[in-house]
């Protein structure tokens, strides 16, 4: 097996557990184990408006405390992604930079010398486990049209690294045809979330939420799949409150992909957190699945 | 940084100031330069339908300097940080970035900082995240934890050792 530091962020452990209970679910059939990180911390990213620094020097201990361990960093939260995956970016290129981080860090022991890799949901299960595995574990194919959304973070910007491309992203469109599902691009895919300005302007991101929700539903979609705890946030717990803000009637079912990973494996509802969903995957099921 | 500093500006900062400012000396001289307001960053922007955020506008006034301007305003604070202008500046300019620095900045001189970013960063600092483990309802109305889930309990940074990062974000 595999292993991997499971580097868990701050939403999914204390709110999204629905990404966390399916991930340590599934990830396993896959040949992957998940080892988790104790005494890790916010990647540092939700704090980068207030002092960019404090970002940095939290995103060197995370990674630095999956590098005591030796074990490459999977984290499955597109922000955590960005941040841990840029701080290893400015510290391989600042080197001064780099050992005034370290020189923090050796009062709690730790070290960040950038060797471990650092892994999202979708290129661990594209690149990684790989499509020829997934196919052959499926068992109940998801035969949903479905629309996709991968985080704003997750795919830009390009420059540092990121696992999708920036403009025309296709690896969760894989993952899903492999699943059985029916991916179709739609002008809003690279649209924002909104969850960066919740915090302050939170009229304003719902917005965001429903008029990108109101599309999606209006194209005719099953269901909307994500791969970020913000993003699934905003879509699916906050979905009935987007619609008010934006005056319509939404209802579209929204799913992690690790969910609709687990159902194609034959996982069991109530294991994969399906129960936790806020918007109507339950009533989805019963009619497609 | 502590809270205390963030918050109230208690304490004077002489060493952190210096620092953002040589940043923001070091951006007005050379990044807008590059820009030729092609406008391709504000043809993209998330924040500009909606809330009027014209990222090549911000990189024409600190160009000519505007920086305390820019701080006094709140459109600084509409960004969504989505990237797409840094992703796709022909000049590689980054308005994202002039804009983070920018709010942290203002931050630092003491301005509101708005919405829950305080609470954030005061759960951060006393338990490593930005909040605590919360109680969600399942479909059919029960409230439950990571406890009832199944889910491994959590293990934050212990108070002792955090208390050490806790200086050294302080000393940052």
């Amino acid at each position: 097996m595999k292993q991997y530091g499971f580097y868990l962020g701050c939403l999914m452990p204390t709110e999204q557990y629905a990404y966390e209970l399916s991930l340590r679910e599934t990830l396993p059939h896959l040949d992957i184990e998940l080892i988790d990180l104790p005494g890790a911390s916010c990647c540092g990213e939700p704090m980068k408006s207030i002092n960019q620094l404090m970002t940095l020097y939290l995103s060197a201990r995370n990674i630095a405390i999956a590098e005591k361990k030796s074990l490459d960093i999977f984290a499955p939260c597109a922000m955590c992604h960005l941040a841990l995956t840029e701080c290893q970016h400015i510290l391989q290129h600042n080197e001064s930079m780099k050992n005034r981080i370290n020189s923090l860090l050796a009062q709690e022991d730790l070290e960040m010398k950038g060797t471990s890799r650092i892994f999202h949901t979708v290129d661990l299960l594209h690149d990684v486990v790989g499509l020829d595995l997934l196919k052959h574990a499926v068992k109940n194919p998801v035969a949903l049209k479905v629309a996709t959304h991968y985080g704003c973070h997750l795919i830009r910007p390009s420059e540092i690294g990121r696992p999708v491309d920036s403009e025309n992203p296709q690896k969760m469109e894989n993952i899903l045809i492999t699943l059985g599902a029916t991916p179709v691009d739609y002008p809003q895919k690279l649209d924002c979330c909104g969850a960066p300005i919740l915090a302050h302007l939170p009229e304003s991101a719902l917005t965001k939420t429903g008029q990108k929700l109101q599309a999606i539903q209006d194209q005719g979609f099953d269901a909307l799949v994500t791969v970020c705890p913000w993003c699934q946030k905003m879509f699916d717990a906050r979905q009935q409150k987007a619609g008010e803000i934006i005056a319509a009637t939404l209802n579209i079912p929204v799913f992690y992909l690790s969910q609709l990973l687990g159902l194609a494996l034959g996982i069991d509802k109530k294991k994969l957190g399906l129960h936790l969903n806020h918007s109507s995957v339950n009533s989805l099921e019963v009619e497609e699945l | 940084m502590g809270i205390k500093d963030l918050t109230t500006m208690g304490e004077s900062q002489v060493d952190i100031k210096n620092e953002i400012r040589q940043r923001m000396d070091k951006l007005v001289e050379e990044l807008p330069d590059f820009c030729f307001q092609c406008g391709k960053c504000t043809s993209g922007c998330e924040a500009y339908k909606l809330l009027e955020l014209e990222p090549h506008r911000i990189v024409a006034l600190l160009k000519r300097g505007l920086i305390d301007e820019m701080i006094n305003s709140d459109v600084i604070w509409t960004c969504m940080s989505c990237f797409k202008c840094r992703e796709r500046c022909p000049q590689r300019v980054a308005p994202v970035d002039i804009l983070f620095s920018l709010k942290n900045l203002s931050v630092l001189q003491g301005k509101q900082i708005p919405g829950k970013f305080t609470g954030m960063l005061q759960s951060i600092l006393s338990s490593g995240l930005i909040q605590g483990i919360q109680e969600v309802t399942t479909c059919d109305n029960r409230t439950v934890t990571r406890d009832d889930l199944g889910l491994p309990s959590l293990i934050t940074p212990d108070s002792g050792s955090f208390q050490v990062s806790k200086i050294a974000i302080e000393k940052i």
